[in-house]
């Protein structure tokens, strides 16, 4: 008992790749035949699938549907990133339509949540995080985090182990940027709401939490314009 | 027709297949013949389901009428990386009040990624007179209410495991609900709670409870009051510390360092969470004793671990933080050559750039110096063909092998070739390999050579990895023992899978998230394969209210003999063979 596609592919220039020749048995006789009588359905819809797709054979070495395209993994069209390889915004996928956020690995790397946010230190009180990671002897923790104005293509990065309060985080965005506003004719700080990520890829606003789960959890900022 | 198999009687059957315990082989005993299937369904006593939505409550009762354990596992592996929404499922209620019923002498309970609350606790600690043994990894939906129900109730409870669940911590006082008579306790582990017990109730639980053999503090327990547990309970063979820190006072150290050298069944240590570094010498009189060592909370620097780890020559279990470094690392191949599992996770996983001195070459020294390597979890920032193809021909015997390059799509950084000669010589390698975890820069070739060697593969995790939908067509057509695959973010579209649409009822799930799956596929996949449940994970709202082509969010897909299930949320999506899209 087989289930074939009965598909020709249009010819691969790297493989000759069949998948006619790949026809899938079933082990056991496990599934029985009525499941694949009616192999004209497939076949109907797989047939249209790769009329379309062979006409674009030239775009791509086997048949992807269009919705897709492989992205670059070393260019992002839309930011300039003070280093080459942005952790966060790798992906072989055009992102979800409606993910306005865009950016940002949900579960990458893939950790639990309790081994998570190891460097983050507040060094003034003492304290460590609740997850048991205090800072280790090394001055090095890195404690980055990528900031985005909305409005501004230009995304930057801010140490947030400079900081241990809002105020001066705020202040010290704003100075970021600053030169935008010149140009872009805002002046206005208030019109600005500061947005976090947490580890869980939730968007909350800084102004609903303390500054202890905000710096336990934050992952990257936004600044968005306040609406009305 | 010769019957010598029905020659014994019943009773003597039964006592032989008491000797069987394993089960495939008790599967295997039940297809002989229908005698001893009746026999073999009424001595069973131990049942572990995999994917609690494959069979209903009802049908495991019926066939197994006397079970003492049941072993279950809830939501998918990738949950634990929430790319499983809330509320998706794995409830336990339903198999609780109908082992409540069916079971009044179930002694264990062990569940996995399920969500199980306090109700359910109650029903478990009321239901079962001789209940003994809870174990909740990565459980969630519960409380210490709960906790504080099983504590009053199960007279005759060795053991409560409470492994990485997140618990509602309402009170510390959960542990005194264990009477002033009760002693039963071996096993006890409250790692993952956040709040603090009431230490004086705990010291007295540990003090009158003599088979105690392992313990497992949270981090709220002090340092200064181990000592005291420890002279209580000296026959402890795994012990789990609190924090691990103190101000540095030398009739604390020598207390600890007693107590320590008291324990001289100890085998296994974990916790050491804020680890002040000149505590550490406290354990060194065990460390030639200790079989597993869980550092991988302890953020000490690789000097620190060196001369820890130098001192456990019995090590076979090693768990630690990339602090570790290279350097350390060759220590551990130098000193631990009975190591046989290697995990080292990442201290600051989301830095843009290298924290610590740690790349491929640890893991190549590890595999050089450890004979009995087998088991190996590694974040790194960089490897490179070479390194793995060394690891490869060191290691034939490896059976676990996750490498998480922590970058996606991170070549080989000495050629910047993908890295499918260096997994493909993994695959050939090693015969037996059991588990498998990809990543970096990899194209369908990494799975075609995994498709022609994995023989032994029964589980396969990918992520941001191949070109095509052959990558997965490799996979599902070449590697026999899969079970379990999961992938996320790859070019993986609908052909591989319905050209594959019978081996997903070999296995036991198929995860899919971010790929190319349409709506489409999972409905032609649904209505012809009765046997499986497809379901369509998707947040953003019916899929048939977008085009038909447009890619699904996530796709899971189990072999069941249970049907639809009726407890899914809004955003689970499953199709059925009379083709109606089914919402529960």
């Amino acid at each position: 008992m087989e289930l074939q596609l009965g598909l020709a592919l249009p010819s691969n220039p790297t493989q000759g790749f069949d998948l006619n020749f790949y026809g899938c048995e079933s082990k056991e006789g496990m599934v029985s035949d009525s499941c694949y009588q009616d192999t004209n359905d497939i076949n109907d819809k797989k047939r249209g699938f790769d009329q379309t797709s062979s006409e674009n054979a030239a775009d791509s070495a086997t048949a992807v549907p269009r919705t897709l395209s492989l992205l670059l993994w070393n260019n992002h069209p839309n930011e300039e990133d003070d280093y080459p390889k942005d952790l966060e915004n790798h992906s072989f996928f055009t992102p979800k339509e409606d993910d306005g956020d865009g950016d940002g690995l949900v579960g990458w790397p893939p950790i639990k949540y309790s081994r998570r946010n190891k460097r983050v230190c507040d060094e003034n009180n003492g304290a460590v995080v609740e997850n048991g990671y205090g800072c280790g002897g090394r001055g090095s923790n890195s404690t980055y985090v990528k900031v985005k104005m909305e409005g501004i293509p230009i995304a930057r990065k801010i140490d947030l182990s400079l900081h241990q309060s809002f105020e001066t985080l705020t202040e010290t965005l704003m100075d970021m940027f600053g030169q935008w506003w010149l140009e872009t004719g805002h002046k206005d700080s208030n019109e600005y709401k500061l947005v976090y990520q947490d580890w869980e890829g939730d968007w909350l606003f800084t102004q609903d939490v303390s500054w202890r789960t905000f710096i336990r959890s934050v992952q990257r900022l936004k600044l968005m314009k306040s609406s009305g | 027709m010769q019957r010598m198999a029905c020659s014994f009687p019943d009773e003597v059957l039964e006592h032989v297949f008491s000797f069987v315990q394993c089960d495939n082989d008790r599967n295997a005993i039940s297809t002989v013949c229908k005698s001893w299937y009746k026999i073999e369904r009424w001595s069973r006593r131990r049942v572990f389901v995999g994917n609690c939505y494959a069979i209903s409550p009802g049908m495991v009762i019926r066939r197994f009428p006397e079970l003492r354990s049941i072993e279950l596992k809830g939501k998918p592996h990738f949950a634990d990386f929430n790319l499983v929404p809330d509320g998706w499922g794995g409830y336990v209620a339903p198999w609780i009040s109908a082992m409540a019923a069916a079971y009044p002498w179930l002694e264990e309970i062990r569940l996995k990624r399920m969500v199980i609350t306090d109700e359910n606790l109650e029903l478990i600690a009321k239901s079962f007179k001789n209940f003994k043994v809870l174990v909740l990894s990565s459980c969630e939906g519960f409380s210490t209410e709960g906790l504080a129900a099983v504590a009053a109730n199960c007279r005759n409870l060795r053991e409560l495991d409470l492994r990485e669940s997140e618990v509602e911590d309402l009170s510390g006082h959960w542990l005194s609900h264990f009477p002033d008579d009760y002693t039963s306790l071996v096993s006890l582990n409250i790692a993952c709670l956040g709040c603090e017990v009431s230490f004086s109730a705990l010291e007295r639980l540990v003090g009158r409870c003599p088979n105690l053999r392992t313990l497992r503090l949270n981090r709220a327990v002090p340092l200064d009051k181990l000592a005291n547990l420890l002279r209580r309970a000296p026959q402890l063979v795994e012990l789990g510390t609190g924090a691990y820190s103190s101000e540095l006072r030398p009739d604390v150290f020598s207390n600890l360092s007693g107590a320590f050298s008291g324990c001289k069944e100890l085998k296994s240590l974990s916790g050491f969470w804020d680890v002040v570094p000149g505590y550490l010498p406290a354990v060194y009189p065990i460390c030639c004793r200790l079989t597993t060592l869980n550092l991988s909370y302890a953020t000490i620097q690789s000097p620190d671990l060196i001369k820890l780890v130098g001192q456990c020559q019995n090590l076979q279990r090693l768990w630690v933080l990339d602090y570790i470094e290279d350097a350390g690392l060759d220590a551990v191949a130098a000193s631990c050559k009975g190591l046989r599992e290697l995990r080292v996770f990442p201290s600051d996983p989301f830095g843009p750039e290298p924290n610590v001195l740690l790349t491929e070459q640890g893991l190549v020294s590890v595999s050089e110096g450890c004979p009995k390597l087998q088991s190996v979890l590694y974040f790194c920032r960089q490897m490179s063909n070479a390194a793995l193809m060394t690891i490869a021909r060191n290691r034939p015997n490896m059976t676990r092998f996750r490498l998480c390059i922590i970058e996606p799509g991170t070549p080989d950084y000495l050629t910047l070739q993908p890295l499918d000669v260096g997994f493909g010589a993994i695959v050939e390698h090693c015969k037996d390999l059991q588990r498998l975890s990809l990543s970096g820069l990899l194209t369908d070739r990494v799975f075609e050579y995994i498709g022609t060697y994995a023989k032994k593969l029964e589980m396969l995790s990918v992520a941001f990895a191949g070109e095509s939908d052959l990558g997965l067509h490799h996979v599902l057509s070449g590697c026999e023992n899969l079970r379990k695959l999961e992938i996320r973010d790859c070019p993986f579209g609908d052909k591989a899978l319905l050209a594959n649409a019978a081996k997903l009822e070999t296995m036991r799930s198929l995860w899919m998230s971010s790929c190319s799956v349409t709506f489409g596929a999972c409905k032609l996949l649904g209505q012809k394969m009765p046997r499986l449940n497809v379901e369509v994970i998707d947040e953003r709202g019916p899929p048939d209210s977008r085009p038909e082509r447009c890619p699904i969010e996530k796709l899971y897909i189990y072999r069941t003999v249970a049907g639809p299930r009726f407890d899914m949320p809004g955003f689970v999506w499953t199709i059925d063979e009379d083709s109606a899209m089914r919402l529960s």
